[in-house]
């Protein structure tokens, strides 16, 4: 038996960290994303794909939300990641809180003053 | 496939395995050294940063201990293992603590004489020493809150050489493991030992895969087997050698809980603090942290309303922590299939009580050192200004939003001569002949302090039983 985990971030993962890094120039954003990817690349198995089973949910959880309200598109914004945040779900809150810690990290080791507050 | 003979295989190189394989050489045995992680030259990338994480950290630091709440954890995977990122802060082991372990686990020739003595010669090999001027800002902010709250609070010794043009972290890729390849050792980095081929009570050989990005299989065979991957890899890799029974049981950790503090002057931020408070411990400390800005951007993150306001003066903030000694146990279990091992960790209620107090009285002692705003580690938690509204830290401290992390992984084998001990006194695993373990997944509990001074004395005692008994 092989666990099968995600080789880079997947669609909702690559959103979360764009909407967490709206206000970096081009090339910062794409190495905090690079980081990110690597992170979560580089974490166990079991850890990873449980992690992926979530961003595969939430993924298609916003893609039905917007569907529903016509003229909305999919979106994940930083709204959406606080709420994530203040879910009475651990793991959605654990989710979130795993993708803004990389995130912060990355922005603030790698963009410096740039990264802001 | 390649095939290499020796006549001592140790696994790991950590505080575990340089002290293993250093009394080994000097003995005149001839020992190879493998290692998971790559040979990062001392001194190479900047201690505590995003580099660091990616060269010298297992999982880039992205472990966690599953449970309630989960205990993110950081091991060591380069040459010289968990050693290359800790703070290096250098604590015996309380002559107390050690007759209570003997008591306990009722472990053979552990008294406080012969660990002072392995632990003298571990702290001749690796020089321990304080600074020698005014400590940094960040560290001493620690003593004054403590003195004027009439608490103890100490400098920890660092295995840290201090020089005119700074000060060098003595490691064991700095120490140990050159003098040993010096005497005599191979030391092949970027090699994990998949599993240990057993023939009946005897160890034949290791079959190792290169993680260089070659992916070449290697067997080593060797007279004895050594594992010091530490707490987590060595009973992982017991475990898919089909070596099981009291294997990955009773692992301890040190949870701890963390809180920003921002003061109405600069910190400093390439270093950790080396002050401690020690008037709650063994069962309770508080100390300093990483403080980098991406570390103080982290344990901002979970107060989160204030934290990019905070953020913007994030040079006087730093980042402290309350650790405990916790009543809970966890598992390691290696699954096939999986090159990572699960881990699980249960904490008590009274454990989850002991953080909250902990968290309390860090956050006592950082008000009276001066700082003027409290960020604790806890998803919502109030910040706090005054000392009066820490009360409020209590009830927040729950298992669905306190955020614990841990770099103190012990006990997940022990050892000793009772029923509950995967090894005898000395290591040696039950029911082979040629099998030791000689790292941290040894001590018989968590010991409430850093625990380095304690694998390295435990590994020099137990190399030298070895060594009278082949």
């Amino acid at each position: 038996m092989t666990v099968l985990v995600p080789r880079s971030l997947l669609a909702f993962e690559r959103a979360a960290v764009d909407a967490l890094t709206d206000d970096l120039d081009r090339g910062d954003r794409a190495r905090v994303m690079a980081y990110v990817d690597g992170a979560l690349a580089a974490m166990p198995e079991h850890i990873r794909a449980g992690v992926a089973v979530e961003s595969l949910a939430l993924g298609a959880w916003t893609r039905v939300t917007a569907l529903a309200h016509w003229g909305r598109t999919a979106s994940v914004d930083a709204e959406f990641l606080d709420r994530l945040d203040r879910s009475p779900v651990g793991p959605l809150r654990q989710h979130a809180r795993l993708l803004r810690s990389l995130t912060l990290f990355a922005r603030h080791e790698i963009a410096g003053d740039e990264a802001g507050a | 496939m390649t095939t290499l003979d020796t006549e001592v295989l140790v696994i790991g190189s950590g505080a575990g395995g340089a002290t293993t394989a250093a009394v080994l050489t000097r003995a005149g045995r001839q020992v190879r050294v493998v290692e998971e992680g790559p040979a990062v030259a001392p001194g190479s990338v900047e201690p505590f940063s995003l580099e660091e994480m990616v060269a010298k950290y297992r999982h880039r630091g992205g472990s966690a201990a599953l449970g309630a709440p989960p205990i993110a954890y950081a091991e060591g995977r380069c040459v010289g293992g968990s050693t290359e990122i800790n703070s290096g802060l250098w604590h015996r082991l309380p002559a107390a603590m050690a007759e209570q372990w003997r008591r306990a686990h009722h472990i053979d020739e552990f008294t406080p004489e012969v660990l002072d003595r392995c632990a003298d010669w571990a702290e001749r090999e690796v020089t321990v020493s304080c600074v020698p001027d005014a400590p940094p800002r960040s560290s001493a902010v620690l003593a004054d809150g403590a003195q004027r709250l009439g608490w103890h609070a100490v400098e920890v010794p660092r295995v840290v050489r201090y020089e005119q043009d700074g000060a060098a972290k003595q490691t064991m890729a700095a120490t140990l493991l050159p003098r040993a390849v010096a005497a005599g050792a191979e030391i092949l980095a970027d090699c994990r030992v998949d599993r240990l081929v057993r023939r009946g009570r005897v160890v034949v050989a290791a079959e190792c895969r290169r993680t260089d990005g070659t992916g070449e299989r290697l067997t080593i065979r060797a007279d004895q087997f050594v594992v010091c991957g530490g707490a987590i890899q060595s009973p992982a890799l017991l475990q898919r050698s089909g070596i099981r029974r009291r294997i990955g049981t009773g692992l301890k950790v040190h949870p701890t809980i963390k809180v920003a503090a921002r003061f109405p002057f600069a910190l400093d931020h390439g270093d950790v603090p080396m002050h401690r408070i020690t008037e709650f411990t063994p069962d309770l400390a508080l100390g300093g942290s990483a403080n980098r800005r991406g570390q103080v951007a982290l344990a901002l993150a979970d107060a989160s309303p204030e934290a990019a306001t905070a953020m913007a003066d994030w040079q006087g903030i730093g980042v402290y922590y309350a650790a405990i000694r916790s009543e809970g146990s966890g598992r390691v279990l290696a699954l096939p299939g999986l090159a990572a091992p699960v881990v699980t960790y249960r904490l008590t209620e009274a454990d989850m009580s002991r953080l909250a107090r902990g968290l309390v009285h860090l956050g006592e002692a950082l008000l009276a050192a001066g700082a003027v705003e409290l960020h604790p580690s806890v998803i919502g938690g109030r910040v706090v200004h005054r000392a009066g509204d820490l009360v409020d830290w209590w009830p927040a401290v729950t298992r669905a939003r306190a955020n614990l992390m841990t770099v103190h992984l012990t006990s997940s084998i022990g050892m000793g001569e009772d029923a509950r001990a995967g090894t005898d006194s000395f290591g040696a695993v039950r029911g082979f002949d040629n099998l030791r373990v000689n790292d941290a997944s040894l001590l018989p509990d968590a010991p409430g302090i850093n625990p380095q001074a304690t694998i390295m004395a435990i590994a020099v005692r137990n190399a030298e039983q070895a060594l009278s008994s082949w």
